[in-house]
Parts: structure tokens; C-alpha cells; sequence
């Protein structure tokens, strides 16, 4: 069977996450794609963690998890003969993914006009226009711009980030996205489009976020930790071998974690009943006990089993053992520069369950496909030879 | 619509919470026709029928100014149908008989029960990609699990990673993130089933485990284990490989700015801006990075005493001009105050019969040469009962007699 994105063509020209994150789900549902590089490799290649600690520009994590399946090619593009190269490129494919500088995006975007040439996005982090598009940012300082850092704090405690790297991702599928529905578009309307994301308005625009609510209500959220004490139980609770996170503060899952812990008194309970927000620590004598005697994979069974919203709070170790994760093969083994090793699988699946429409391929080796690609696009051998003399190409 | 890359695509959209609704509410933005099918005469989590902390003050159905949702739902139609009901179920088989995309949010199991599971919809309508994206999927042992966007960020090992080193864990604050990436990962794999219709020329059913569609977006986490047998720790703000990185206090209480200087050409300029330039001079053992990475307390005092000084938004500016990564660490009263969002008209301004008009955040893309349009706010419950079941062929009399049965419903009791 083939893939259903078999016969499409993205090109991805940048040096973040974002851009191979947002071209990685089209790589492994079938899309032909094709990382444009620099000689040193692309930022992400140089994104710990790597194997045994030892650096290597074909073996850092997120290069191997998010570079899946691609093509790569290294073009020096600051002169006119790196720009044919790009130009030819882009005739091959079907979209162009720049996540780059505002400058250099709107000089290589500038070459992009007319019907023979495909629909792009940009990303960046504030947009290509405004006072702020030249502005130098990170995955963190992005994040901070969206309400995101500062309700993830205490008050009068620093602001936290997200983890290492995920803003990013957020960015770059974001686009994938977008660019999926003008890829469709061009397909039916052959108009081609010019899509762009400006990470901060991606991120802020999305829903967790407390803008919306303030203008709503006036009120600013909540900066009080993981534990609502007015409204419980939601949050992060302690038991007897680490942490489960519940959300039973409402109906009905607030009567219904009461009946599973063998306490139905509570739902009859005046202080429950009327002054629920101010009893908090009477409710703990309830439940605190029933957290302490169970640990938390017995505590996520048995509170599920009574409809209760109730996670475990798991780290890296328990992921590939999860029973969930195994049962569903979400992770899977592959080969590549570092030898054998897992990534995430399908992130859905067509048709139910194990077909053939996600496929997991190795990531490339830096300028893996230089050659072989700058014959495709119609360069005779003595060209490439010009092009590698001149370090046009590595 | 103003925007026409998914025009002709009809959406029903069957969710609730936040990844499913905002998925369609995108596609809405694209110009899909996009209908709600809102839970009747249950009403959904973001629509409480008794105030709460997000319902706007004022007149009208509590249930119709609930902030969380309005943020999930732009740009559709709706119809509140009861489909346990004889004619509700009809309703809905028509709605779905002539749709591109049905994207349904229960637990696993439920919608099978209530005789839409796919075998059932694939009779109706052979050409349509039904998703559905229950929390841990629909095979294997979770699969009947209920969840929120926090229970995904605790089981994907992302809660792990987050709050202070520190501190006490249970002070983590909780996190909605899957629900924001949930909700784009639902459209790339609508439009990707829709692409395969092309070739197949037959309709698709989707499983999508949104713990599954979240996992691969943290890949460190998985690689740590099993490159280096380690588990991840808690890094608060800090990056190990990077001096400067953190987040600093400013003039006004209890606000914050983020700098960072990841190169030595970043580090010069901070240097220049803090009074400290003979740390960027060769002789000093702060001009390298490696000699950073050894004194970043002293560093983070010496750009605090500057940030300490300024309100964030200008020291950001300040620091930016000189080539340095800098942020507020913005409230959303910020939000508003934003010179870059407001020069980019990013926020919109949205009227809607409760809430009256209302400043609400813009959207997550651009698009040329179309134009996004907030062409329909937040819809009101079965706003658009009549306009829908006239298009499906029932009559007047037909639509009144719905209402009676309790079919179809405008209002929720309290």
C-alpha cells in the first residue's frame, strides 16, 4: 500500500525545530522531503542528548527523532549560485517550508512567483512585519511573550518554561498544519499560497492560554501551584510511590472519586456541600489515607474504573514499559547512525491500527543526498564538480 | 469565509474541551463549512451552567459566556441535537451522509452504543474520514480511560520535566499543552486522510490517541533513557549548555524578563548593557562559553542588578538592540499593551449576543492572498438549528415537532 502522502515534495529551509518538526509528519506519512542544509549541518543537529555524551552532527536526539526519513542536501545559498540551486528545488516541489530570519526568508520567498512554483510557509517568531520581526528570540523567550511562563509559576517566584525544545515543536506543527490545508487548497484551486506563522501568535492565539479569560472576567490566573485548594481535587497529589494528577473537581467526577474511595459521606457532608472552597484540609483526611496506602498505577486503574479523571505521573524510565505504549507498539525500534534505538511511532493511525500508511525511516547522514539530488535536478557531473569546487555544495 | 484552502469541505465536528473544537474552529478559519454537533440536553464542560472563574459577568445563559469556550470555538455552526433520541439519530445520519470530516471526541466505545462507531458511519456515507481522538485511543488497556490535556502531559513524562528544581513537585503547575498541539495534529491528519481519498477514492477511519500525538514531541525524553540509560531532570529555566539563560526580576514586583545570550557575538552585547564589557575582552574567563557555563551564578546576579532596574518590556527592548535574546515575561493584560500584536492587527474584536463585543486573541497563521475572518464568534447552542435541518429538507412543522420531542434544543436548564 502506498503512503498517502506518497508524491508530494516539501522542501525545508531553516535552522530550528520548528521547520524540522513541522516537516517531519509529512516525511513519515509518505511526503518526499527535502532538508536543505548549511555545511556545518542544521542547529538541530547539534541539540544534545547524544549517544555516550559524545557529540556527533549525525546523532543528536532530536535530529534522529525529528529528521526522520529526509533527504539532505548542503547548499551555501548567501550567493547566486546557491540561489539556482534553490530555485531548481523549488520547481521540484510542491511547498517550501523557510524557518529562517525574516531577512533571509523574504529574499529566498522573492524568487518564489509564479504558477510553476509552489505554495510556502514562514516561520518566525514575531512575523515578517512589525517593530519586533528582526528581534533574536528562543524557544523559551517565545514562550514567554504568550501568558504560558507566567502562569506557570507561584506568586512572586520566577516564571517557568515548558520543557527544553517543546515551544518550538509547537511552532513548527502549528505550521504543519497550515501547510497541509494550503497544500490541499493549491490542489483544488491551484492557487498558490503564501502561509505564515509568527511563533508568538501561533502559541498566544492557541487556547491555553489566559488572555481570553482575563478580558472575559478581569481576573488574572490563578498562580498558586499545582494544587487548587478552592477548587479540589485538581492538581498533583502525592502517593505511596510518587505522584498522580487529578482533575475531579467538578460534577460528576467529584462524586464519583468520592464513592471510589469509599466515602459517599462527603457528597451529604455541610462542609462540602456549602463551604467546599474552605474545607479543603477536612477533605484531605479523606482522601490523603486512600493516596498514601495505593501506588500510582493502582490509583489510575481503579479510580478510572469509577470514571474518575486520574493520571500517574511517569518519567522517562516508565514510558517503553508503559502497558499502554506496548499494547499499541507507540514506540518503535529503529536503525540509524547511532545503531539501534526507539522514537515515538504514528502520532494516529489511518485505516485502525499497524498499517503501512506511517512509516519510520532513518534520519539522514549531513549532505546524504547532495549528489544524487543535484542530478535530479538536471546538473551534468562536471556542474557539480563546478559547485563542489566552489563550495556552493558539501 | 474569508479564506478559501478548504473551501467545499464539510466538518462535523462532535467534541468537546478544547483539542477537538479548536481543530475545527482552524478549519473554519480555511473556509471549511464547519457544524458543531453541540451535547444536548447535557451540556458540555465549557459551557457550566452556574457561574464560574471564567464566565463573563452580566446578563444571559451562564452557559453562553464561558471564556474556555469561546476559545475553542469560532468560525461553525451549530445544532444542539440529543442523538439518543429516534430523530436526533436521523438528524445526525443526514448531517453526516454528504460530510468530508467527522471528528468525534468520546470515550472509547460510546459512539459505537449510540450507532455511530465507524462501520455504522461508513454505511451512511463510504467517502467520509471519521477521526476519533479519544485520550489514550481506541486498543489497548487505557482505552477506555477518561482524560484531560493534564493527564497526557503527566503520562508523555513532560509533567517530569517542568517545575522549580527546588521545589516542591506537587507546586507544579498543571498544563494544558496537549490540548493546544492535540488540536493540530486532529487537522494534518484530516487533511492527510483526505489527500489518500484522492487516490483510494474511499473514506477513512483515523485512531487518534492524542497521549500518542503528544509523546513524539518530547524526544529528549525518550532518548535520555535510551541513548544513556538517565532520566531527565528538572531544569527550571536553565539550559546546562548555555550561560546566560533564565529569568530575571525587574523594577516591578513580581515581573520578570527572560534573557539569554547563546554565542559569543550575544554575550559581547549583554556585556555592553550590564557594565561589564571586560568579561567579553579575551583575558576574561567569562568571554567563552566554557568559562561561562562555570560562573553563571555570578552572571545571573550581574544581569539581575540591570533588569532590576528597568520595567521589562523596555529592558527587553534595550537588550534586544544590542543583540541579546530578551522577553517579558508577559501577563495578559501585556498581551494588549503589545506594540508588535497590535501593528500586525492580531487581536479581533468579536460581537456575540452575551458577551456583547469583546477583544479575543487572533489567529495562529496568515495566509496570502487570502484573509482570515472571524466570520462566525463563538455560535450560541443550536444557533443554527432551522438554517441546518432546512438545508437537510425537514419543513417548519417538521422543525417544531423536534423541539416538542426534545430532539433538538436552544437552552440548557440549569
Amino acid at each position: 500500500m502506498t503512503q498517502p502522502l506518497n508524491g508530494m515534495c516539501v522542501v525545508e529551509i531553516g535552522d530550528s525545530i520548528a521547520g524540522s518538526a513541522c516537516t517531519k509528519t509529512f516525511s513519515d506519512y509518505g511526503a518526499r522531503v527535502i532538508k536543505v542544509e548549511p555545511f556545518s549541518g542544521n542547529k538541530i543537529r547539534r541539540m544534545p542528548p547524544f549517544k555516550g555524551d559524545i557529540p556527533d552532527i549525525n546523532g543528536g536526539a532530536y535530529h534522529l527523532a525529528f529528521d526522520t526519513g529526509k533527504e539532505s542536501i548542503i547548499v551555501d545559498y548567501s550567493s547566486n549560485s546557491g540561489l539556482e540551486v534553490l530555485d531548481r528545488l523549488y520547481q521540484l516541489s510542491d511547498l517550501v517550508i523557510f524557518d529562517t530570519t525574516v531577512e533571509k526568508t523574504k529574499k529566498l520567498r522573492s524568487m518564489i512567483n509564479g504558477v510553476k512554483y509552489p505554495s510556502t510557509v514562514s516561520i518566525t517568531p514575531h512575523g515578517m512585519s512589525g517593530p519586533f520581526q528582526d528581534r533574536r528570540e528562543n524557544d523559551m523567550s517565545i514562550l514567554a511573550w504568550t501568558t504560558r511562563m507566567y502562569r506557570n509559576s507561584m506568586e512572586n517566584m520566577s516564571p517557568l518554561r515548558n520543557a527544553p525544545g517543546s515551544t518550538l515543536v509547537q511552532i513548527g506543527h502549528t505550521a504543519a498544519a497550515v501547510a497541509v490545508g494550503i497544500y490541499w487548497g493549491h490542489q483544488h484551486d491551484q492557487i498558490r499560497r503564501d502561509a505564515e506563522v509568527a511563533g508568538v501568535e501561533a502559541i498566544l492565539g492557541n487556547v491555553d492560554t489566559g488572555f481570553v479569560s482575563w478580558i472575559f472576567t478581569g481576573n488574572l490566573p490563578e498562580r498558586i501551584g499545582g494544587q487548587l485548594k478552592t477548587r479540589y481535587p485538581t492538581g498533583i497529589y502525592p502517593c505511596k510511590d510518587g505522584y498522580v494528577i487529578l482533575s475531579a473537581n467538578e460534577e460528576p467526577w467529584f462524586s464519583r472519586l468520592c464513592h471510589a474511595i469509599g466515602h459517599p459521606e462527603i457528597l451529604e457532608d455541610e462542609r462540602f456541600t456549602k463551604d467546599r472552597e474552605n474545607n479543603w484540609h477536612a477533605f484531605m483526611e479523606y482522601l490523603g489515607p486512600y493516596l498514601d496506602q495505593h501506588d500510582k498505577n493502582y490509583i489510575f486503574t481503579h479510580l478510572q474504573e469509577h470514571g474518575v479523571m486520574v493520571a500517574p505521573v511517569l518519567n522517562a524510565s516508565d514510558l517503553l514499559d508503559d502497558p499502554q505504549a506496548k499494547a499499541r507498539k507507540s514506540f518503535v525500534k529503529i536503525d540509524s547512525a547511532i545503531g539501534e534505538h526507539f522514537l515515538a511511532g504514528a502520532p494516529f493511525h489511518l485505516n485502525k491500527m499497524n498499517d503501512k500508511s506511517f512509516k519510520l525511516e532513518s534520519a539522514p547522514k549531513l549532505g546524504e543526498h547532495t549528489n544524487t539530488l543535484l542530478k535530479e535536478l538536471d546538473y551534468s557531473k562536471e556542474e557539480i564538480i563546478a559547485l563542489f569546487r566552489a563550495k556552493i555544495i558539501g | 469565509m474569508g479564506n478559501a484552502s478548504l473551501e467545499g469541505l464539510k466538518i462535523i465536528e462532535m467534541t468537546e474541551a478544547w483539542a477537538g473544537p479548536v481543530c475545527a474552529s482552524l478549519m473554519g478559519d480555511m473556509g471549511a463549512d464547519v457544524i458543531k454537533v453541540e451535547s444536548f440536553p447535557r451540556h458540555s464542560l465549557t459551557r457550566p451552567t452556574s457561574p464560574r472563574y471564567a464566565t463573563m459577568p452580566g446578563d444571559g445563559p451562564v452557559y453562553e459566556r464561558d471564556a474556555l469556550h469561546h476559545q475553542g470555538n469560532r468560525n461553525k455552526r451549530n445544532i444542539a441535537i440529543d442523538i439518543r433520541t429516534e430523530s436526533g439519530n436521523q438528524i445526525l445520519k443526514k448531517l453526516l451522509s454528504d460530510a468530508d470530516v467527522f471528528i468525534e471526541g468520546y470515550a472509547a466505545g460510546k459512539i459505537e452504543k449510540l450507532g455511530f462507531g465507524w462501520k455504522d458511519v461508513q454505511k451512511i456515507n463510504p467517502n467520509i474520514t471519521m477521526i476519533s481522538i479519544a485520550g489514550w485511543g481506541l486498543e489497548g488497556p487505557y482505552k477506555k480511560m477518561v482524560t484531560l490535556g493534564a493527564g497526557l502531559d503527566a503520562t508523555t513524562g513532560h509533567l517530569s520535566l517542568r517545575g522549580y528544581p527546588e521545589g516542591d513537585f506537587v507546586d507544579t503547575h498543571p498544563n494544558f499543552h496537549s490540548d493546544a498541539t492535540g488540536s493540530s495534529t486532529i487537522f494534518f491528519a484530516a487533511l492527510t486522510a483526505l489527500l489518500q481519498r484522492q487516490k483510494s477514492k474511499t473514506g477513512t477511519f483515523i485512531d487518534l490517541s492524542q497521549w500518542e500525538g503528544l509523546v513524539w514531541q518530547f524526544p529528549t525524553i525518550l532518548a535520555e533513557w535510551t541513548m544513556n540509560q538517565r532520566i531527565p531532570e528538572r531544569l527550571g529555566n536553565d539550559d546546562p549548555h548555555i550561560v546566560p539563560h533564565g529569568v530575571y526580576r525587574t523594577i516591578d514586583d513580581d515581573k520578570w524578563i527572560v534573557v539569554a545570550a547563546e554565542d559569543d557575538q550575544q554575550w559581547e552585547g549583554l556585556c555592553k548593557i550590564i557594565d561589564r564589557i571586560e568579561w567579553s575582552e579575551i583575558s576574561h574567563k567569562y568571554s567563552s562559553i566554557v568559562g561561562r557555563i562555570k560562573g553563571r551564578e555570578e552572571i545571573d546576579n550581574a544581569i539581575e542588578s540591570f533588569t532590576k532596574q528597568y520595567e521589562g518590556f523596555n529592558a527587553a527592548e534595550i537588550l534586544q538592540n544590542n543583540n541579546v535574546i530578551a522577553s517579558p515575561v508577559v501577563t495578559p493584560p501585556d498581551v494588549l499593551l503589545s506594540s508588535q500584536l497590535h501593528d500586525r492587527s492580531w487581536h479581533q474584536t468579536i460581537t456575540h449576543k452575551w458577551t456583547g463585543p469583546v477583544m479575543v486573541g487572533g489567529f495562529l497563521w496568515d495566509v496570502e492572498p487570502d484573509s482570515l475572518s472571524w466570520d462566525i464568534p463563538t455560535a450560541l447552542v443550536g444557533q443554527h438549528n432551522e438554517e441546518i435541518l432546512i438545508e437537510l429538507g425537514y419543513d417548519e412543522k417538521k422543525i417544531s415537532e423536534f423541539y416538542t420531542n426534545g430532539s433538538i434544543g436552544n437552552h440548557y436548564e440549569n
